[in-house]
Order: structure tokens, then C-alpha cells, then sequence
């Protein structure tokens, strides 16, 4: 018994020493991998940026050169008056202006229906809202195609932006729902007491205090409008109509002006139309955070 | 006699407020649900069976459909051999890139999950090539990964490899070199963030009672964390597989399906069906056969899960 106290102080010095020691290799490791993997993902957009301020000469000689040897500014004017990039940017803010408002008012509707009402059937619509999700995109496609087809709105933004005012989408709706359900139903009963109707306790009571839940829509919604390539792709065919994802890949093969390489034009506009999307996450950082952890765990 | 006739009078009357309660969240809960049912009806229910129809008949938007029968499906599994190059082709694609991007987040999540400073920089960096849009990635890879003038295969001859690969250019790298591209934008982006708050889940108190048991971060990173991390894990998995399994817009704009038929993905070849040759009714029926293709996966998956998927606390 006395030998087992006597020894115990030592014995867990000794570790404690060895942990720290060990302690201090791990974080070394780490911030070894960290640092490596941040320079694998970093790099690319480094090489963006720098090809996009060289000349086509110097990116094709076979010496590669980190950095221009004098910034080529020019090549970003170039962009836009060899194509009407401008005019694609406009066009795919324009989309994002009409999407926005839509989810947010339909999704909201939607998600406070599913989150505050108890009707019949309302399990099985949530079920067949979730299950949208599993179907692919192209199963649908087709006969969307041949309605909007028929309808005359080819080469209109209706195609692209209807489903945003018809809720918005299983994902966007889903998330609302879970932030609604996150709210206190005393709130709402409150309001119920003194007289309030279904649609002011949203527009009075929940609305105000779903801003951060709406931001995290909104944002996530203009991502998808300016990444979407698809729908843009087989619905517009106009280039004065085009976005900048379809503009940016009609600009990879059409015949300029000139036949020199256009390598460098092209990371220009990639750079150019990265620039919102990196503006907007150093803007609101949080909530692109804060979308992942409302909708992807709490299922 | 008295109490009974109020009881009845009670639930009467409390059956009637349930029942115009009842009437009233009937009401409410529809109304508000119109949107998402119109969506629901027009854009997606409808359209589905639509084209479940269009899948028994020959198609070309212009004139009206024609019944075929079984057809289109004789035709898609005995008459087309792009069906199943391009269906291995997306196997290809999925069952390499998933898995590899799911550890891959999986891993950067844990390194970031350390208790050590600056690493909010680290993860805004990891996260940032996610936000670059898809088509401006494809320009980009396509010069780093340029044959001749690429800064990656003039670095692969500089450290001597004489004949470096054609990536984009070459059959048998252009679906590693799409693989590639998508890990750069994906391991960082919203899958790592939903490791890292899965990992923020973790109970403290477990990494300490296996250090009073003397495990060393390795043990703890098998033993505690990657078992408790199984549930994210196959929730990553099951999303990634659905959308891997649909990859569209990267082959397509790098390479339209090729060199030859080399990234001929299924969404592709259903694509030129539908787009380029006018055969709608042949593509409705790769496009059910594809929907078919990934539920099945997805409830396979789900089965599967309750062998290795470990729940703490249940």
C-alpha cells in the first residue's frame, strides 16, 4: 500500500513529461499537413490569378513564370470587350434578383406550414418533399423541357426561376423548417391570444426572427443561380441572354478577333466571375457556416 | 345521470373545438402549402410520370409521341453500348471520387478540430476553392492540367518525368484529372464543415477517459473519433453518391464526353439523346432507368448503415 502512494507522484510526472513532449510533436504534424494541404487548395487560385495577369507569350513559354514580369491589367478590359461579359454578369444578377425574394416568401410559407400546422396528409407531403431530393434532376428534365417548350419560354428566365416562387426547393425548405421549429411555440401562441391571424405571427413574430436562417437562404440561393450551368445552358440560346457560367464557357470556343491563345482572357473571366462569390463569403462568412449546421445534422 | 349527460356535453363540446381547431389548421397548413403543392404537382409529379409515359414511345418535341411499347428499353439494354460504357464510366467516377472525397474532408476536419491557433485561416483557405463557380474551375484545371504549357506537367518534367501525362486529353486521365478537380473544390467545402460540427459533437469527457487509459492520439482518432463520426460519414456518403452519381457540367464543359468516349458519363449520354439527336422518349427512359438506379443505391446504402453506422447514446 505504501509503496503504491509513494510511487504514484512520480510515475504520473513522468507521463505528464512524456505527454507534453508528445503533445508538442502532434502539433507540429498538424500544423506540417495543415499547412501543406493549404497550400494544395491555395495554389490554383494563385495560378488564377497570376495567368490572368500575364501574356499569352510568356504563359506558353515553357519556363514558367510564377509572376507576370509586368502586371497585364489589360487583359480584364479585354475580357469584356471581346465578349459581353458585363451583360452575362447582369443577367445572371438579374436571375438571382427574381430567385431571391421567391424562396423567401414561398419557402418561408411552406416551411411554416410544415413546421406549425397539424393537417391531414402533412406527413406524407414531407416525406414526398424529402424524397424530391433522391430523384435526379434528369428525370424531370425532359417533360419540363417540352412544357416550357410548348409554352413558348424558350429563351426567357421563366424556366429558371419559376421553381423559386413554387417554394423554393426540398433543401431551402427543409432548413426554414428546422429554423421555425428551433422557435418557441409560446411566441406564436402569444400572438394567437391577442387576436393575430396565421400569416401576421409569420410576417410579425417568426419572419423578424428568422433573419439569419433567410440569410443563409438567400446566400445559398445565389450560389446555386450563379454556379447553375444546366438549366441556363439548355434554355437560353440567345447569347445576349446568356449567364456568366454559360457566357464563360461560349467564350472557351468562339472564334475572336484574333487566333492567338486566349489562356490568359480566360482566367481573367474566371477570375472576374469568382470575385461576387468570394465578396459575399468575406461579407457573411457565418452563414454560410450556419447552413450547413441548420440542415445537414439536425435530420 | 347528471355527470354523464356532462361528460357527454364536454366532449361534445371539446370534440367540436377539436374538430373547427382541426378545421382551422386543415385550412392554414394547405394554404400555405399551395406553393410548394403547384411546384410539386407541375414541376415535379407531373413531369415525372410524364416521362415515365414518354419512355414507351418515340419522341421528338415536334410531332406528337408514339407508342412503342417496351422498346426503348429492349433498345437499352441490348442496343446500346454507350448504355453501359457510360454507366461504368460514372461508376467509375462516383465509386473513386465519394469515397476519396469523404475521407478526404473527414481528415482535414480533424486536423482543423485541433485546439491550436490560427487555424480559422486554415479553414476559410480550405473552404474558398468551393466557392469558385464550377465552369471557372473547369477553365482553370484545364490549364493547370494543360499537356504542354500546363505548370503542372512542366513541374512533372522538371522533377523528371519525361512524358508526363495528356490529363483532360488523354482517354485513361481524363476522368483522374475530373476526379482531381473535384476534390480540390469539394474537400474543403460544406462536407468538411458538416464533419467539423459533427466533430464538435464529440463529448469531451470520452477523449479524457481514453487518455486516463493511456491512448495515444491514434488510438483515439480509431477508437473514439472515427467511430463517432460514422453517422456524418454516411451522411456524406449517401449525398455524395447521389450527386457524384449525377455529374454533369464539369465533364461537359472540359471535355464533352471525351477524349472519345472517355467521360461520357450517363447524365451525358442521356443529355445527347435528349438535346442533340431529338430521341426524348429513348432519354425518358435512360433518365427512369438512371432515377431507378440511384433510389435503389440510396435504400442500399441506408440497410447497409445499420452494420457500421454507430449511433452514441442509443
Amino acid at each position: 500500500m505504501a509503496a503504491t502512494i509513494e510511487r504514484l507522484p512520480s510515475t504520473e510526472l513522468r507521463a505528464d513529461v512524456y505527454r507534453r513532449g508528445r503533445n508538442r510533436v502532434q502539433k507540429a504534424v498538424t500544423y506540417i499537413l495543415l499547412t501543406a494541404a493549404a497550400l494544395m487548395f491555395a495554389f490554383p487560385l494563385f495560378w488564377t490569378v497570376s495567368s490572368s495577369l500575364q501574356t499569352w507569350k510568356e504563359l506558353r513559354s515553357f519556363e514558367p513564370h510564377l509572376f507576370p514580369a509586368i502586371p497585364q491589367w489589360g487583359n480584364y478590359a479585354m475580357v469584356f470587350s471581346s465578349v459581353p461579359f458585363a451583360r452575362w454578369m447582369g443577367n445572371s444578377f438579374f436571375i438571382t434578383a427574381i430567385t431571391i425574394p421567391g424562396v423567401i416568401i414561398t419557402g418561408s410559407l411552406t416551411a411554416y406550414s410544415f413546421a406549425r400546422f397539424n393537417y391531414i396528409g402533412k406527413e406524407i407531403w414531407f416525406v414526398l418533399m424529402l424524397g424530391t431530393m433522391m430523384i435526379p434532376t434528369q428525370v424531370t428534365l425532359i417533360p419540363q423541357y417540352v412544357l416550357f417548350f410548348n409554352l413558348k419560354l424558350i429563351n426567357t428566365y421563366v424556366p429558371l426561376t419559376i421553381g423559386s416562387w413554387l417554394g423554393g426547393g426540398a433543401f431551402m425548405i427543409f432548413l426554414l423548417r428546422q429554423f421555425i421549429m428551433s422557435i418557441p411555440r409560446d411566441l406564436d401562441e402569444a400572438a394567437l391570444m391577442d387576436g393575430a391571424s396565421p400569416i401576421r405571427i409569420l410576417w410579425g413574430v417568426l419572419l423578424p426572427l428568422m433573419k439569419p436562417a433567410l440569410t443563409t437562404v438567400a446566400i445559398l440561393q445565389f450560389l446555386g443561380d450563379w454556379n447553375e450551368f444546366f438549366g441556363p445552358f439548355i434554355y437560353l440560346n440567345r447569347v445576349d441572354l446568356f449567364t456568366a457560367a454559360v457566357g464563360l464557357r461560349f467564350f472557351q470556343n468562339i472564334p475572336l478577333e484574333t487566333s492567338d491563345p486566349r489562356d490568359h482572357l480566360l482566367m481573367a473571366a474566371a477570375a472576374i466571375m469568382t470575385v461576387p462569390v468570394i465578396t459575399l463569403f468575406a461579407a457573411a462568412q457565418r452563414y454560410f457556416i450556419q447552413g450547413v449546421v441548420l440542415s445537414g445534422l439536425k435530420i | 345521470m347528471a355527470t354523464l349527460a356532462n361528460r357527454l356535453k364536454l366532449s361534445d363540446f371539446s370534440e367540436r373545438l377539436t374538430t373547427s381547431r382541426q378545421r382551422r389548421e386543415n385550412f392554414y397548413g394547405y394554404l400555405f402549402l399551395t406553393p410548394w403543392l403547384l411546384g410539386f404537382f407541375g414541376l415535379f409529379l407531373g413531369p415525372g410520370l410524364f416521362s415515365l409515359y414518354l419512355s414507351f414511345t418515340k419522341y421528338d418535341v415536334l410531332s406528337a409521341p408514339e407508342w412503342i411499347g417496351l422498346d426503348n428499353y429492349v433498345k437499352m439494354f441490348s442496343d446500346d453500348p454507350l448504355f453501359y460504357t457510360s454507366l461504368g464510366r460514372t461508376f467509375y467516377y462516383a465509386g473513386v471520387g465519394v469515397p476519396l472525397g469523404v475521407i478526404g474532408s473527414m481528415f482535414l476536419a480533424i486536423l482543423l478540430n485541433a485546439k491550436l491557433r490560427g487555424l480559422a485561416t486554415y479553414r476559410t483557405l480550405f473552404f474558398m476553392p468551393s466557392l469558385v463557380p464550377i465552369v471557372a474551375s473547369v477553365v482553370l484545371w484545364k490549364w493547370l492540367l494543360h499537356a504542354d504549357f500546363g505548370i503542372i506537367n512542366q513541374w512533372l518534367v522538371d522533377i523528371g518525368w519525361s512524358d508526363p501525362p495528356g490529363w483532360f486529353g488523354d482517354r485513361r486521365w481524363a476522368i483522374p484529372s475530373l476526379i482531381a478537380m473535384g476534390l480540390w473544390q469539394g474537400l474543403g467545402g460544406t462536407r468538411m464543415i458538416i464533419f467539423l460540427a459533427g466533430l464538435q459533437g464529440i463529448p469531451e469527457s470520452l477523449y479524457e477517459a481514453a487518455s486516463i487509459d493511456g491512448a495515444t492520439a491514434l488510438h483515439k482518432l480509431r477508437h473514439v473519433t472515427i467511430p463517432l463520426l460514422t453517422p456524418t460519414i454516411f451522411f456524406n456518403m449517401v449525398l455524395g453518391v447521389i450527386g457524384g452519381l449525377q455529374v454533369f457540367t464539369a465533364a461537359f464543359v472540359a471535355t464533352e464526353g471525351g477524349p472519345g468516349f472517355a467521360t461520357t458519363f450517363f447524365s451525358l449520354h442521356l443529355y445527347r439523346h435528349a438535346f442533340d439527336y431529338w430521341n426524348m422518349g429513348y432519354a425518358a427512359t435512360l433518365a427512369w432507368f438512371f432515377a431507378f438506379v440511384i433510389v435503389s443505391l440510396t435504400i442500399w446504402q441506408l440497410r447497409l448503415s445499420r452494420r457500421w453506422v454507430f449511433y452514441y447514446g442509443s
